[in-house]
């Protein structure tokens, strides 16, 4: 079976540049698979589990914000942020989902309700993959 | 001729302020090689951006979209000028504030942005209208900090009419050069480059949207590249300075040296002189 070849670049460092058999990247409409031969495509994504698939084994990603760009069986990821579960402190992403709670249900103001929602929703993520 | 004693004194002033400007030579050359690290690192992503960005300006998509809008020529000019947060690093700063003000006389309605302390210093003392600062942002950059300042000059640009944001700030050449680039920001004028796909992209969740997104994305890393090239060739700048200055405190003690010891040698001379003198004297 060919293989698709991932890149994730990160703005101070290309982070993965490998090939795997098939991908799930989480986009703005859902999650969704990329397998070989797949069309060309550009979608923003979310918050989420960034999951790649090699040889029956999985290695799993928080990822924010960011880009996906398939095209010839070459995936471009661009992000701000990518942590494996061991760079994840589950302490601190707990601490920050609280706070953002907190500051969801008090926050009047536009933009600041905005931020909490963001930052809640990267906590969620990270909490998930390193429990 | 001075006396001995006030000669030693500014030997030994002289000898510790060179050490301050190796020192600050040294942390300036550790400092220049992360910074040209940090920019290489960087160039992968902003490469990556700005090609997704042509190839979505070059499917003609009819957007007028604020961001990628061509200049109408009837709001507000805006200019943010970058400078250092500290001084000691030769004409740095003085050329990209004149190079401002210079600007500024052609549109004296422009507002001003400063990023970095000096600039704002000169500025906030000379009254012209600030409508934002940034100051102390150099010391601990990361990528964060320059979405923090990005997202608010965007904000700046979609909610307060301005026609177009200009940035001045200075290009890393190489160690012991820089250059003023003085460009427009905003609206995107994406660069050039050879290498678009042709390919038949499908967009989700719709053009509009990714344009958009990527747009601010695009400001996110222009403004991050250029605080690296601001600071790598500010580092650049204080390396030189710093290496003159050493080299001229080295010049000054040597001369004082050869000062010192005429004044010693010549105090010498004169005791002799009284002794043999009073020595005749006694003789006599």
């Amino acid at each position: 079976m060919s293989k698709i070849h991932i890149k994730v670049i990160q703005p101070n460092q290309i982070r993965i540049d490998e090939e795997y058999d098939h991908i799930i990247v989480p986009g703005v409409d859902g999650d969704f698979g990329i397998l070989t031969d797949h069309t060309p495509f550009i979608t923003k994504i979310r918050s989420g589990v960034l999951q790649l698939f090699q040889n029956d084994k999985s290695e799993e990603y928080a990822i924010h914000d960011g880009f996906v760009t398939v095209e010839n069986n070459m995936v471009s990821i661009v992000c701000d942020t990518i942590e494996k579960k061991n760079e994840i402190d589950s302490v601190r992403a707990k601490a920050s989902k609280e706070r953002a709670e907190k500051r969801i249900k008090s926050s009047e103001e536009d933009i600041n309700f905005r931020r909490a929602e963001i930052s809640l929703k990267k906590a969620l993520v990270r909490l998930e993959i390193s429990s | 001729m001075a006396n001995l004693k006030e000669i030693k004194t500014r030997i030994e002033s002289i000898k510790s302020t060179k050490q301050i400007t190796n020192a600050m030579k040294m942390v300036a050359a550790s400092k220049l090689r992360k910074a040209q690290d940090n920019i290489f690192n960087a160039r992968p992503y902003a490469d990556h951006i700005n090609d997704m960005l042509r190839t979505l300006k070059n499917k003609n998509i009819s957007t007028d979209h604020p961001l990628l809008a061509e200049v109408s020529g009837k709001g507000k000019t805006a200019f943010i000028v970058v400078t250092a947060d500290r001084g000691l690093c030769g004409s740095f700063n003085t050329h990209i504030i004149k190079e401002a003000v210079s600007h500024l006389k052609k549109e004296p309605n422009a507002d001003l942005i400063c990023i970095g302390r000096k600039g704002y210093d000169y500025f906030k003392k000379n009254s012209k209208n600030i409508t934002a600062y940034y100051v102390d942002l150099f010391n601990e950059m990361n990528f964060d900090v320059s979405v923090e300042v990005a997202e608010k000059i965007l904000n700046l640009f979609l909610n307060e009419n301005y026609d177009k944001i200009n940035i001045i700030y200075n290009e890393f050449k190489s160690a012991i050069q820089q250059e003023i680039v003085a460009k427009q920001l905003l609206p995107i004028v994406p660069i050039e480059s050879e290498e678009i796909s042709k390919l038949d992209y499908v967009y989700e969740p719709d053009e509009e949207t990714i344009i958009y997104e990527l747009g601010k994305k695009y400001i996110h890393v222009d403004i991050w590249r250029i605080m690296l090239e601001s600071s790598a060739a500010e580092q650049g700048a204080r390396m030189t300075a710093m290496d003159s200055a050493t080299e001229n405190a080295a010049d000054l003690i040597d001369k004082l040296v050869l000062h010192y010891n005429r004044a010693r040698q010549a105090a010498i001379t004169t005791e002799i002189i009284e002794i043999s003198s009073g020595a005749e004297a006694i003789q006599q």
